[in-house]
């Protein structure tokens, strides 16, 4: 679980007010990954990746994101070559729009909606709404082969990993589904992977050892990322 | 300010508290209970110069002992005893709390004793606590005697013991503690289990280098000893018309007859390190047991003396008289015995002692015919002036624990 | 769906303790070591409770929480004595992904609201601790199962989530600490009531009972203290050593087992309800 030594490699967890920012934390610290919570528009610009976290309601969210002024340097942030990452609410806001509580504009960095846990039913049974627990991510078109690379790499087809979730994305482009995950009778996008971009609907910092795993891979290819910076420069 | 205040009921003057529990000074010691006369001054709780109770140096002396050697002593006194000729060979007294629950429990099934439980029934039987005498019985599977006595004279003394003494709990006290050496005597069984000896709760430490419990308690030579209520029988039977067969139930045995009966009544608690709080669990795990569904008021405990509906009342009285109320008692036990710290103690005496017990009030006003007002303005009066002043329309101790 | 098996761990000061009718407070180790076993067993989320926080006004948990949060990477609520929204704050900054309220929600039911527009609801769970009274209806407590509420349990579990409770932790103190398995009625009634999760915690003593709640009580998740860690007793090696010397440590001391628990483990547990058609996180190979 400890990282053989500390990464030179610092990535920034915006700090929005929203969500578990401290197990993400805990989680990076554990791999040897530096961190610092933040929602300083300069500290996020020279982090070597971004982390966009979150827990709650997309439009309290994107309306403090907008208060902050951090929609353009996380917009950016791909551009540029910086890796960024969603997790949970962070899947959601990098998407068009969302439909919760009303219509409201998310990132845009990702084409596609955030609608709502539709009824999922299992042997007749009404799921409850939200999804709190453990559940299956398949890789999507198949094989494990389409998470080499990313943050996935590495994991099992099948792998359990925590969600806690009333709402799902839908990305137009279906090449961006990284993986699915099925709820009931209601099968779902759980990731993405696009570019620089990586999010997840789960909680890979809560998902135990295979969800540290997740990070372990976040540290190479960030460190991987920043090395190819330095050298192209 | 150094005015000299009035003390009551023989009390040290000054208040001085344990440095290791949270009780005080003005406990008083056990004593015989059919000797409680209105103007007596018992002993109370001694604390060392240390500032260290007895009850506090028993518990430290508990760590000490060789429970390996006790163990040994009572199996020899088991084996005397024995019997397996169908017959009752010891007596379990109780009314199915936690500690009978654990005496019988152990010396039949653990060993191989032959107990008869003997049970005089709480005056006001709560029905949790009903029911827990009865998985007691019929769960734990035991013999019982229980010996009911005359609804009317006991009616009549546990109004005259709050007039007189404000001591609500001692018909239960007497019945309780005298009927097991009577009902020995009658079935010829010649040995008495009770629980915890009295020196946990710091009576001379002279008493406790003993299994024994001494005769002092449970016998009587001559009926002039005797004082129920504060009253003599013979002023009893006049001023209330009754005779003395209603008032024997609550008599001990005689001194001679015991002695020649040979009976012999020990504390388990000499024998077996007695944890209150594992007793608990001991009875809930053997014969389901069940804690009082919601905190006892005046204290933050639960398990503890749960099934008479006057016993809530008695710690009342005990808060009036001495200063003490049922936390301070509970507390200091858990403290002694390692489950709590002091500062916990402290902080559960003072946000829970004294606390009036409403719940079952007015009902035991009804049973003893009593208006509430007698008996707050009964409490009032009791209150030692040492102990006690006047805050407005309320009153405050003069003392704080800390 | 995959049901969550959630160890509970009632702490007091330094100690993993555990009561019966939430009295008693038996000491049975540290609390930290019993997580990490548990956390290797594969449990799926961890409560900690702090036992007497109400009694002392303070929770005390921020310590063990931090310490946890460092080492074990799943869900964590924490709950004992949390007032106010500044004290909700204060336990999730230590690291606590959930926080539990309960004496402070009945007293003062806004808190619930203020808490879940703070901190979103999912943060928030309302425990809710009953007792069944004679007619058959259940009642709330408060204060560690101290303090009759007067309210109704099953309304009152309407009430928390209407006002913004993410999840309900559904207690029986009648069965707590018994062995004698769950209240089926009680979980059933406020899990088909409420849309949100419901955890099913009070009186596991077999695999079978874990299985009976998740059946026929309708449990989204399950809680469990007594089954679990009078089996981690019985088995470490090192439980012996683990005790402070601060409060009951008779039954340490004394080696005893407590005789009513089966002598499963977390993993057991799993394996049951996987062979029972129940869906957990489970695989037959670790």
């Amino acid at each position: 679980m400890s990282a053989s030594g500390r990464s030179s490699a610092h990535v920034a967890i915006v700090d929005y007010g929203l969500g578990n920012l401290f197990s993400v934390a805990q989680a990076c610290r554990a791999v040897g990954l530096g961190s610092t919570i933040t929602n300083d528009r300069p500290t996020i610009e020279h982090a070597d990746a971004v982390i966009l976290p979150g827990v709650g309601a997309f439009g309290d969210a994107m309306q403090t994101l907008r208060r902050l002024d951090l929609i353009g340097v996380l917009r950016d942030t791909p551009a540029r070559g910086i890796p960024l990452i969603g997790i949970c609410l962070g899947v959601q806001l990098l998407m068009t729009e969302s439909q919760e509580f009303g219509r409201h504009q998310g990132l845009g960095l990702i084409d596609g909606e955030v609608i709502r846990l539709d009824q999922p039913q299992e042997q007749g049974r009404r799921l409850k709404v939200p999804q709190v627990g453990w559940n299956r991510i398949h890789p999507s078109g198949g094989g494990t082969e389409r998470w080499s690379g990313t943050p996935l790499d590495g994991l099992h087809d099948g792998e359990f990993m925590y969600f806690v979730h009333s709402f799902v994305v839908v990305p137009e482009d279906q090449s961006v589904v990284s993986s699915t995950t099925t709820y009931g009778d209601v099968e779902f996008c759980s990731s993405v992977s696009s570019g620089r971009i990586f999010a997840c609907q789960f909680h890979p910092e809560r998902s135990g050892q295979r969800g540290l795993g997740v990070y372990t891979n976040l540290r190479q290819l960030v460190e991987a990322g920043a090395e190819e910076r330095r050298t192209s420069a | 300010m150094t005015e000299s205040l009035e003390t009551y009921y023989g009390l040290p003057a000054e208040v001085r508290f344990c440095t290791r529990c949270v009780m005080s000074n003005q406990r008083p010691a056990s004593y015989p209970e059919f000797k409680h006369k209105k103007d007596r001054k018992a002993p109370t709780l001694h604390i060392d110069g240390d500032g260290v109770c007895d009850a506090c140096r028993y518990a430290e002396r508990k760590e000490q002992i060789d429970w390996q050697a006790r163990e040994v002593e009572l199996h020899r006194l088991l084996d005397r005893y024995r019997r397996s000729d169908g017959g009752y060979d010891c007596i379990c007294p109780g009314s199915g709390g936690k500690d009978s629950v654990y005496a019988a429990h152990l010396l039949k099934y653990k060993y191989g004793m032959h107990p008869l439980t003997v049970t005089w029934p709480p005056i006001l039987y709560t029905d949790y606590g009903l029911a827990n005498f009865r998985r007691w019985i019929e769960q734990g599977g035991f013999d019982n005697v229980s010996f009911k006595p005359n609804g009317r004279v006991q009616r009549l003394l546990a109004r005259l013991s709050i007039e007189n003494l404000l001591h609500p709990f001692q018909t239960f006290i007497l019945g309780q503690k005298n009927v097991a050496p009577k009902i020995a005597l009658k079935y010829k069984i010649p040995l008495i289990f009770y629980g915890e000896s009295e020196a946990e709760y710091g009576n001379p430490i002279a008493e406790t280098n003993s299994s024994l419990r001494d005769k002092s308690y449970y016998s009587m030579q001559h009926l002039n000893e005797v004082y129920l209520a504060g009253v003599s029988v013979p002023e009893l039977m006049d001023k209330y018309s009754i005779e003395l067969n209603d008032l024997t139930p609550y008599f001990p045995a005689d001194y001679k007859e015991l002695e020649e009966g040979q009976i012999e009544v020990h504390y388990l608690g000499y024998y077996k390190k007695w944890t209150p709080q594992e007793a608990y669990y001991y009875a809930v795990e053997h014969v389901g047991f069940q804690a009082r569904p919601f905190r006892s008021e005046g204290t933050y405990s639960k398990y503890n003396s749960i099934d008479d509906k006057i016993d809530d009342l008695h710690y009342y009285t005990t808060y009036c008289k001495f200063g003490l109320g049922r936390a301070s008692y509970d507390a200091s036990q858990e403290i002694r015995n390692r489950h709590l710290t002091r500062d916990e103690g402290v902080a559960l005496v003072n946000k829970f002692d004294g606390e009036f017990p409403q719940r079952y009030f007015q009902e035991v006003m009804d049973y003893i015919e009593m208006k509430p007002e007698r008996f707050v303005a009964l409490c009032d009066q009791a209150r030692s002036p040492h102990l006690w002043k006047r805050a407005g329309d309320s009153w405050q101790l003069r003392h704080r624990l800390s | 769906m995959n049901i969550r098996i959630i160890p509970r761990l009632d702490i007091k000061g330094p100690n993993l303790v555990k009561g019966i009718h939430f009295e008693g407070l038996r000491v049975l180790g540290k609390p930290e070591n019993f997580a990490r076993h548990y956390f290797e067993q594969g449990a799926d989320e961890l409560i900690y409770m702090d036992a007497v926080a109400s009694l002392y006004g303070r929770n005390s948990l921020a310590a063990i929480v931090e310490r946890t949060s460092r080492e074990i990477f799943i869900p964590l609520s924490v709950g004992g004595g949390l007032r106010s929204v500044d004290d909700i704050r204060a336990v999730l900054r230590a690291g606590a992904d959930k926080v539990s309220l309960n004496t402070a929600a009945v007293a003062r039911p806004e808190l619930i609201r203020e808490a879940s527009r703070a901190f979103g609801s999912s943060t928030i769970v309302v425990s809710i601790e009953a007792i069944r009274r004679k007619d058959g209806t259940y009642e709330a407590y408060t204060d560690y199962g101290r303090q009759a509420s007067g309210r109704n349990a099953v309304e009152w579990a309407v009430q928390a989530v209407e006002l913004g409770a993410g999840e309900l932790v559904v207690t029986s103190i009648d069965c707590e600490g018994t062995a004698h398995g769950y209240d089926l009625a009680l979980t059933k009634l406020v899990a088909e009531l409420v849309p949100v999760p419901v955890i099913a915690s009070g009186g596991a003593g077999t695999a079978a009972h874990v299985c009976e709640v998740v059946r026929d009580g309708c449990a989204d998740a399950v809680s469990l203290a007594s089954l679990l860690h009078y089996n981690r007793i019985r088995h470490a090696g090192d439980a012996g050593d683990d005790f402070a010397s601060e409060g009951n440590i008779e039954f340490l001391k004394g080696g005893a087992t407590y005789s009513r628990t089966e002598d499963v483990s977390l993993r057991d547990i799993k394996r049951a309800l996987q062979a029972s058609g129940i869906d957990c996180r489970y695989e037959a190979v670790s």
